[in-house]
């Protein structure tokens, strides 16, 4: 197999869309991805609600490293490499718990949790040209966003929030959801696929594969007596760039399964609290419209109404991928609420739930099937390239994706397609006709 | 099992009879009779893998089934269109180390461990953990009130898809 010409197909010509399945099973790609990609885009750690007291941490891997997730001793929120800096052992050996001092088993190095070296066993056997100071853990660049925490292992990146561009109103939108912040539901999904990480990015904002992939889910639905959004012809959405490689697919809400009176009235209740303090049209948004969100390069936030899932996904071979699921709602949710959500979140979401099974089951299936690349060596996103307003079942959000990728990875200059997010829903507007148009696609 | 069941004067053997005999049915795809198997007021769980000693219902668990899901989830695993399951897998299930726990008036709690066999593709992944039942007599012999998995493994890897019953 040579390394063709470009990756990357972009024919604005045409309206033709291709990416060289090379990108999905190519050591050489992967290895330039753990360089361009994984060590210099911001990648995200976790949510700020995971350690809530001081001195709580977690530990995890992300862009290859282990890192430990902590709140120091005096409340700040910090990522460390979890490696000693005398000889390399992980520090840290626990997955989570609550800890000032992380001691490193081998030769008793310890450090506090703002990384500072705090002691050394039989310390003055070192020259004095040892300097402590100098050995502290090392801290990548570190910042948050609306309590999502990032690093970035690269001095040359933007701010935080600079790199999300029109992302930020995406995760406003589900930040936004509770005066009293949002919380991750305590429990983790770590699993793995046989498959390129790019795929699972891809599915992740992919409205095309709905029917046919989960037909059975919405079928369930249908048999426990509620009508998924999509099939009650509520229109196809919209999928948008968001800039950075940032996209979301918006559709009409999707449907709660496993409705009852009484989470019926919790859920009426906590929208009319929404509408009176934001108003209809940001409700109806926030809300009512589903959103699956892919932050470049590898973090998905997927707001189902229903739940919320947050999700990173990083490769650990060309074939192979590591997962990471959780569960976000807000603090302040109804009791009654709660439980229900958790249900329905893990029937979808969940490795053994009633839907994601399938997912990974397709692009297991993907990846199986490359192996034909010789054969037929390119895959087609080109659905939708000359539309003027992409909706969700178009394939505009992996185009944005891809692009990105592809500058990253080649150098070939990124282009912009389809018309910007439309954040019309902050004017107050409360004109519903306007409403209906922009969640149907149609720029304003 | 007769049908004048009494929970005082069941053995370990009574019980490991009924588990081998519901592994089985899971072993060959009997789903139905498997959920004819449960209670109208049966909960299946498996925990959050980080969290196996927590509630499922209060965490972000693997699965909290109460029936009406459970039914839910059987229908769909007998469908072609249930795509991580077709073809079907091969699986095959070792339950051992079965003990009676608790025994009460109407039911009676058991503990097992599991090793589950998933063949599919070429590729074998086994599940480890342990069994927690609730069961309860009826006039149709024991049936299960509360079923529980443990999975011993904390990262789902290569465990990914849990689209068998485990």
């Amino acid at each position: 197999m040579t390394t063709p010409e470009h990756l990357v197909i972009d024919d604005r010509d045409r309206g033709l869309f291709r990416v060289h399945r090379s990108a999905f099973t190519s050591e050489e790609i992967f290895k330039r991805e753990q360089e361009e990609i994984f060590s210099k885009c911001w990648l995200y750690v976790g949510h700020e609600s995971e350690i809530p007291n001081p001195n709580d941490f977690h530990t995890r891997r992300v862009g290859g490293r282990t890192v430990i997730y902590t709140r120091d001793k005096k409340g700040d929120v910090r990522v460390l490499l979890n490696s000693c800096r005398h000889r390399g052992a992980e520090v840290c050996r626990e997955r989570r718990g609550n800890r000032k001092v992380f001691t490193c088993f081998y030769h008793g190095w310890a450090y506090n949790n703002e990384g500072k070296l705090v002691s050394v066993p039989d310390g003055d056997s070192y020259s004095p040209g040892f300097d402590r100071e100098e050995h502290g853990l090392h801290k990548p660049r570190t910042e948050s966003y609306r309590g999502f925490t990032y690093v970035t292992y690269s001095a040359d990146a933007p701010s935080l929030e600079s790199y999300l561009a029109d992302a930020r109103y995406l995760i406003d939108l589900v930040a936004d959801q509770s005066e009293t912040g949002m919380q991750i539901v305590r429990g983790i999904h770590n699993y793995s696929m046989r498959a390129n990480w790019k795929l699972l990015m891809e599915n992740s904002c992919d409205g095309y594969h709905g029917f046919t992939v989960h037909q059975t889910y919405f079928e369930m639905m249908m048999n426990l007596g509620v009508t998924p959004g999509l099939a009650a012809d509520m229109g196809n959405g919209s999928g948008r760039e968001l800039g950075n490689g940032h996209a979301v697919a918006e559709s009409p809400e999707l449907g709660m399964p496993l409705m009852s009176e009484e989470i019926l009235a919790a859920t009426s209740g906590r929208r009319a609290d929404t509408v009176a303090r934001l108003g209809e049209n940001h409700t109806k948004k926030m809300l009512n419209t589903t959103r699956n969100l892919i932050l470049f390069p590898n973090m998905a936030l997927i707001d189902l109404n229903f739940g919320i899932q947050v999700r990173t996904m990083f490769p650990t071979a060309p074939d192979r991928t590591e997962i990471t699921g959780w569960q976000l709602m807000p603090k302040d949710a109804p009791d009654a609420l709660k439980p229900y959500r958790i249900d329905n979140a893990l029937t979808f979401w969940g490795p053994a739930g009633l839907a994601t099974p399938d997912d990974v089951e397709g692009l297991e299936q993907c990846q199986r099937g490359f192996t034909s690349m010789r054969e037929i060596e390119w895959s087609d996103i080109s659905r939708g390239m000359e539309a003027d307003a992409p909706t969700a079942v178009d394939e505009l959000q992996m185009r944005a994706f891809w692009r990105q990728w592809n500058q990253r990875v080649t150098g070939e200059k990124a282009r912009t397609e389809g018309p910007r997010y439309d954040t019309s829903y902050l004017d107050g507007a409360t004109d519903d006709a306007e409403l209906q148009a922009s969640t149907s696609g149609v720029t304003l | 099992m007769t049908s004048a069941l009494q929970i005082s004067e069941l053995t370990r053997a009574d019980i490991e009879e009924f588990l081998y005999s519901e592994a089985a049915l899971l072993d060959e795809w009997r789903l139905e009779e498997w959920l004819d198997l449960f209670t109208i007021d049966c909960l299946y769980e498996i925990p959050a893998p980080d969290l196996p000693d927590e509630d499922p219902g209060e965490t972000f668990s693997l699965i909290h089934d109460h029936r009406a899901m459970l039914e839910q989830r059987v229908i769909r695993l007998k469908k072609p269109t249930a795509h991580a399951e077709f073809p079907h897998s091969r699986t095959r299930r070792l339950v051992t180390n079965v003990r009676i726990l608790d025994k009460r008036s109407d039911e009676i709690k058991v503990g097992a461990n599991f090793a589950v066999y998933r063949m599919r593709n070429g590729i074998e992944v086994t599940y480890v953990g342990r069994y927690e039942y609730v069961l309860i007599p009826s006039s149709d012999g024991l049936k299960i009130r509360h079923r529980k998995a443990i999975l011993d493994q904390e990262v789902l890897d290569p465990h990914g898809k849990i689209s068998i019953i485990l």
